[in-house]
């Protein structure tokens, strides 16, 4: 009885697993088979024609290039000043427990909330109508906890021997945080910077009403009512509109893209993501 | 009542400047816990000084309460005295950095930062003061002769530092120490992780640095205090806290001891 109870929950998950990369594979087999065709030079270089039943996607991934640096950009200075007192300035354990438990909230908000909020300040109340640099901001919003959380991780493992060494040289607390613990923690910035942007590349939500058009729009020249395109928001007027069978390629053409740019992001944080998971094995 | 042993060792002759650094009452306690109660000596120009105990006496915390870098450790309290040159390091408005920079640290285990051997060596003193660059190279050599390391990296200076050996990378962290120009170096168990060849190098560098420097080292291997050190401290556990139970010259602790901590520290030892 016991041996069959056992063989039966190494089957429930040895199926849970087969049913994940069964989903995974299927998934990104579905827009290989349906994307590819749409697939050229000229679809990644030109500029969208008649509604997106033509052209390509150019400014597009130039818009979605332009909200995820302006993204890290924002949140990475952000980031490096609250891992920096979480792990230094902060002494006291609920001060540090109130920063994590705020950080993980933050990280639960809807991303239509983002939006929403982005809406009332920046479109409406600052003035600003739709404009690249809110999408950057939000998306900042965003990835912050992600971004903070493996950077506070990071200095959490660095061993405590170089803080002290640094000390016991007679270097002050600034010059230990910029010679010891900044050059140290690159790796932390970057893994989370790039698993954040990763996501942040996709969402359609908090840009939509804030920084992104579907066409008509290039490079931005300004901040105030300087949309961009992006590839997430042209998936999505696509998706709603693609009885045309020729919009329905430029459809999965672009979600295949923006697939493809998402898994770059992850690929590149991986040899730092697996080097973190060695030193924290040692 | 019986005679203090370190009248049995020839005192310091009387011309003798006053300590460099001062050790009074000094007390650390950690929450409501007593690591070392009471701690109380001198330490002369131009002497080593050993402190030598069982592991877990509180040798560490006793040499970290002498630069303040106990400050770092959460709910460590220090109360006594430490006096460098004549000067409450513990008085308000002393700059525990600045303090630092003058007493040297060398630690259990070499601490090399991942940058090549010349920034190591710089580490400390091109953030303390301004080095130009001629001076930066003149700096380098200096200390990396000074601790008898030049020969072996002078072709690999700017090679990464933790492709030193263990022992040449302590070698390398004295020079670091030695770059900023300290008064004071404190050394905690400087050889415990070192083979015997680099256990010999470094004692042997602490006999010559005697020249120049004023030296605490702490250790728990008799031999090397008897080799290396002039004047020693015992310090052991009394009721659960560490106390310095005998201090005077190396000989008189090691060889006629009439503490019988010390006697039974010694004989565990050997």
């Amino acid at each position: 009885m016991r041996k069959t109870l056992d063989r039966l929950l190494a089957f429930v998950c040895g199926a849970s697993a087969l049913f994940v990369c069964a989903l995974l594979l299927g998934l990104v087999a579905v827009i290989w088979q349906r994307g590819s065709p749409a697939l050229s030079w000229h679809f990644l270089t030109e500029q969208i024609r008649q509604v997106g039943a033509q052209g390509g996607i150019f400014y597009n991934l130039v818009g979605t290039t332009i909200l995820i640096v302006s993204a890290i950009a924002i949140c990475a200075p952000i980031a490096v000043g609250l891992a920096l007192v979480e792990r230094i300035f902060l002494r006291s354990a609920p001060a540090r427990r109130a920063l994590t438990i705020f950080l993980y909230t933050l990280n639960g908000l809807p991303s239509i909330v983002f939006g929403i909020f982005g809406f009332v300040v920046f479109v409406k109340w600052c003035g600003w109508g739709k404009s690249w640099l809110t999408g950057g901001i939000l998306l900042a919003a965003m990835i912050l906890p992600t971004v903070t959380i493996a950077l506070i991780e990071r200095i959490k493992a660095l061993p405590r021997q170089y803080v002290e060494a640094a000390a016991g040289l007679g270097l002050s607390e600034s010059q230990i945080i910029w010679a010891v613990i900044l050059p140290q923690s690159w790796s932390g910035l970057l893994t989370g910077s790039l698993l954040g942007l990763a996501r942040a590349a996709g969402e359609t939500a908090p840009i939509m009403f804030t920084a992104t058009i579907f066409a008509g729009a290039t490079l931005p020249h300004g901040i105030k009512d300087n949309p961009v395109l992006s590839l997430p928001y042209h998936i999505f007027v696509l998706a709603q509109d693609s009885f045309d069978p020729s919009v329905g390629a430029k459809l999965w053409g672009a979600a295949l893209v923006l697939l493809g740019l998402v898994l770059l992001l992850s690929l590149i944080a991986l040899p730092s993501r697996l080097k973190m998971h060695e030193e924290a094995n040692v | 009542m019986k005679k203090p042993m370190s009248e049995l060792c020839v005192q310091p002759a009387l011309t003798a400047t006053a300590p460099v650094m001062a050790v009074r009452s000094l007390s650390v306690q950690a929450g409501t816990r007593v690591l070392l109660r009471n701690v109380h000596f001198d330490v002369q120009r131009g002497q080593v000084f050993g402190i030598i105990g069982p592991s877990g006496a509180g040798k560490s915390t006793l040499l970290r309460a002498l630069n303040r870098l106990t400050d770092l450790i959460p709910g460590l309290r220090v109360s006594g005295d430490v006096h460098l040159h004549g000067k409450s390091i513990y008085a308000p408005g002393i700059d525990a950095n600045t303090l630092r920079a003058r007493i040297g640290m060398l630690f259990q285990q070499p601490v090399i930062f991942p940058v090549s051997v010349t920034e190591n060596v710089l580490f400390g003193a091109k953030r303390l003061r301004r080095i130009g660059n001629g001076e930066r190279h003149e700096l380098v050599e200096r200390a990396l002769r000074e601790v008898a390391l030049w020969e072996e990296v002078k072709d690999r200076l700017h090679a990464p530092a933790l492709a030193l050996s263990v022992g040449q990378q302590q070698r390398l962290c004295l020079a670091r120490a030695l770059a900023v120009r300290p008064d004071i170096i404190l050394m905690d168990e400087p050889t415990s992780a070192l083979d015997p060849k680099s256990t010999q190098a470094i004692e042997d560098l602490i006999v010559r640095l005697k020249e120049h420097h004023t030296i605490v080292l702490v250790t728990h291997n008799v031999r090397q205090a008897r080799r290396v050190t002039d004047w020693l401290a015992c310090i052991c556990m009394r009721d659960g806290v560490g106390e310095i139970v005998e201090s005077a010259c190396c000989d008189a602790v090691l060889d006629t001891p009439q503490c019988r901590d010390v006697i039974d520290y010694l004989e565990h030892a050997n």
